[in-house]
């Protein structure tokens, strides 16, 4: 009985190494024969897109959502020869189940041969669970909004990913150039929320704080926490400054809320752009938080807010320009009337579109990472009560 | 000693442990009666917790309530808890009744498959986004300084005060009412309960009423006290309610009160005072149970029971 068992597992081993040997090989011409299948592109080409448009972090997919569809109903109204649709797949971000919807997402568009390319995901961690699968497919993205910098370093994802923001090198330093120079802290707490996005963030500030003599004290939740009372008990009565750079906004929202019950609603709290929200302002005047550097003064802005009853949702305004760069990368794919995911992947790195028509206020060119060559700093901003003003 | 971070630990810990108590007490009662443990009943919480705000919104909203603040907050609980109660019953009729008599891991399969398709309802019914209760102009964002930089809020001397008195009223009732004197009964002994002429199905069916009842009070605290709520809120509150429930021996009454206090307290200490504390609270909080169960097995308050082969 036991030599029978133990020869069973032994030939199960042996199985699931024949197998995974097998699929390796398999998943190397499934994505050479996805990346160079020829579709035609016809009158109506479909752009994927991948956001939270519900779950904890619905406000900034329905931004994003707003803006990809603005850059859509304009495109379709200019161009004759061509329209396009969005493929909309909600990824949940922030749902207890982790990034199993956004790959339930990539899956779906992988498997729709008419994607060529798709916008978003919103999340870094997202991107990290969806990687395998888009790349697999052949798929090229542009995200409107996932900053962590390793994204497009670590060299796994060069030649798909694209991104329409900088990266978190950059916010984190901006962050903590402002808190030394203009704050002039000199205790700051840093909370993160255990996701690559936050953690990068807070690895990054902590250092450039430090390294200026600043007293930091680090911390990390979970992001399906809801008391933090215990833990703002922590924090002492004279810090001057609680850094949360975290995904969610209800959770940074709540815990103002909890600073404040606690009677520390004097603290200066600071997010960043994941937590750029009015519902994020509204926890005080000592508020600040950092963002895109989008122009509130661009036209196509001014046009935006026009039609959207006088809300800018600046969060989501790097996402028009990554549907914008998709759009583009379609039509040069597409001029000989059929174009493989391999062709638009090219025209994603070679995209120049000049600064007049972005709504970032930069020419959208990207490096060999993938990351923007033309943007070199993110946003100050500071809440007046009720919304964020730019103020650094 | 840092007295001021001791003392918000403590109120932190207490209003924490008051929740877990009340979901305690469902846990408890339920296993004393039936022997059964109700892996819903977290997920009961969470529903009762959606109770409370579609109540404050359907009475006007936190900004613009059609009531005196105090009125809302009443009829949110009163809604909170009857919803949660027929909830409660419903699910004993349904799920657990016709399994009486079935091996135990019958009814406990049918326990996770209802808190599963509770959570899923919720998340169909009401959407994946987390919802606001936003009760801070309602109840005011006051916060009393006692002394030098003690300080606690309105919410959680609601919430402390609230399952303070309705564990006393749940005390005085199951030890002084007929309800009560028969619940007591069947908890003994079901079967000879039946024969004294005990009307079992009505006491079990009441029983769950009255958990569930707790639960859902302890749902709306919870949106008072943190703000927010979403369909997964239930499953982490019922893991940590059954934790204090076992550690002050499941079954017991007073025991699941105690144990609630504890892992509440334990779990603010934790934060407070260990090392990344607030990161690995859960680990110390179900280290604390796992610990309990090898020293104690019976819990605080529990007896050893012989039980025939």
């Amino acid at each position: 009985m036991k030599k029978s068992i133990f020869a069973l597992l032994v030939a199960a081993l042996a199985f699931a190494a024949i197998v995974a040997a097998g699929t390796s090989g398999a998943s190397t011409k499934s994505e050479a024969s996805a990346s160079t299948a020829l579709v035609k592109c016809g009158k109506t080409r479909t752009i994927g897109f991948m956001g939270p448009i519900t779950g904890p972090a619905a406000n900034i997919g329905v931004e994003q959502s707003s803006w990809a569809k603005y850059f859509v109903s304009k495109y379709n109204k200019t161009h004759k020869k061509s329209k396009i649709k969005l493929q909309t797949e909600d990824t949940q971000l922030g749902n207890p189940t982790g990034t199993a919807e956004a790959l339930k997402g990539a899956q779906a568009l992988a498997g729709n041969a008419n994607v060529l390319a798709l916008v978003g995901p919103a999340g870094s961690n997202e991107i990290v669970g969806v990687t395998k699968t888009l790349k697999d497919a052949g798929l090229g993205w542009v995200s409107g909004s996932s900053t962590r910098t390793t994204l497009t370093t670590d060299g796994t994802r060069t030649g798909y990913m694209f991104r329409t923001v900088p990266p978190d090198a950059i916010q984190g330093t901006t962050a903590a150039s402002y808190m030394i120079k203009t704050l002039k802290v000199k205790r700051v707490y840093i909370i993160d929320d255990q996701e690559t996005y936050s953690t990068g963030l807070a690895d990054t500030v902590q250092s450039r704080l430090k390294a200026a003599g600043v007293s930091v004290t680090r911390d990390g939740v979970s992001q399906q926490q809801s008391d933090f009372s215990a833990l703002i008990a922590k924090i002492p009565r004279d810090t001057q400054l609680v850094y949360i750079p975290w995904q969610l906004t209800p959770k940074g929202v709540a815990f103002g809320q909890q600073m404040k019950q606690a009677g520390k609603g004097s603290i200066r709290l600071m997010g960043a752009d994941g937590l750029f929200d009015d519902t994020f302002a509204a926890v005080g005047s000592n508020v600040y938080d950092t963002n895109f550097p989008v122009n509130p003064k661009s036209a196509i802005i001014k046009a935006f807010k026009k039609s959207h009853g006088g809300k800018g949702m600046y969060f989501g305004a790097p996402t028009y320009a990554a549907t914008q760069v998709v759009a583009a990368a379609y039509d040069k794919a597409c001029k000989n009337g059929t174009a493989t995911r391999a062709e638009v992947r090219t025209a994603l790195k070679n995209t120049k579109i000049p600064a007049k028509s972005s709504v970032i206020g930069v020419a959208l060119r990207f490096n060999r990472n993938g990351d923007l060559s033309t943007a070199h700093q993110f946003g100050i901003y500071k809440s007046n009560g009720s919304v964020f003003n730019p103020v650094g | 000693m840092n007295w001021s971070l001791f003392f918000d630990l403590t109120v932190s810990g207490l209003t924490l442990g008051s929740l877990y108590a009340l979901i305690a007490l469902g846990y408890s009662m339920v296993y004393g009666i039936l022997k059964l443990l109700n892996f819903a009943h977290g997920d009961v919480y969470m529903v009762g917790a959606f109770l409370g705000w579609f109540a404050l919104h359907g009475l006007g909203g936190p900004l613009n309530p059609d009531f005196a603040g105090a009125a809302v907050l009443f009829l949110m609980f009163i809604a909170a808890m009857l919803g949660c109660g027929v909830l409660g019953v419903a699910i004993e009729r349904f799920a657990y009744r016709p399994l009486r008599n079935a091996p135990r891991i019958a009814p406990l399969i049918s326990a996770l498959g209802v808190s599963i398709f509770l959570q899923n309802s919720a998340l169909l019914i009401f959407g994946a986004s987390f919802r606001d209760y936003d009760t801070f102009d309602l109840i005011g964002v006051k916060t009393y300084n006692v002394g030098t930089n003690l300080f606690f809020s309105v919410p959680q001397l609601l919430t402390v005060l609230s399952a303070i008195g309705l564990m006393a009223a749940l005390t005085v009732f199951v030890a002084r009412s007929r309800l009560g004197k028969a619940m007591r009964s069947t908890s003994f002994d079901r079967e000879a309960a039946s024969m004294m002429g005990i009307d079992v199905d009505r006491v079990i069916s009441a029983t769950f009423f009255i958990g569930s009842a707790l639960a859902g009070a302890a749902g709306v605290m919870f949106g008072l006290v943190f703000g927010q709520i979403y369909h997964f809120m239930g499953f982490i509150a019922g893991l940590k309610g059954f934790t204090a429930a076992v550690l002050g021996g499941i079954g017991s009454i007073p025991g699941a009160m105690i144990g609630g206090l504890i892992v509440g307290l334990a779990e603010s200490y934790a934060t407070g005072y260990l090392p990344q504390g607030s990161t690995f609270q859960n680990l110390y909080v179900f280290a604390l149970l796992i610990l309990v169960i090898l020293i104690r097995p019976s819990g605080l308050f529990g007896r050893a029971v012989i039980q025939k082969a």
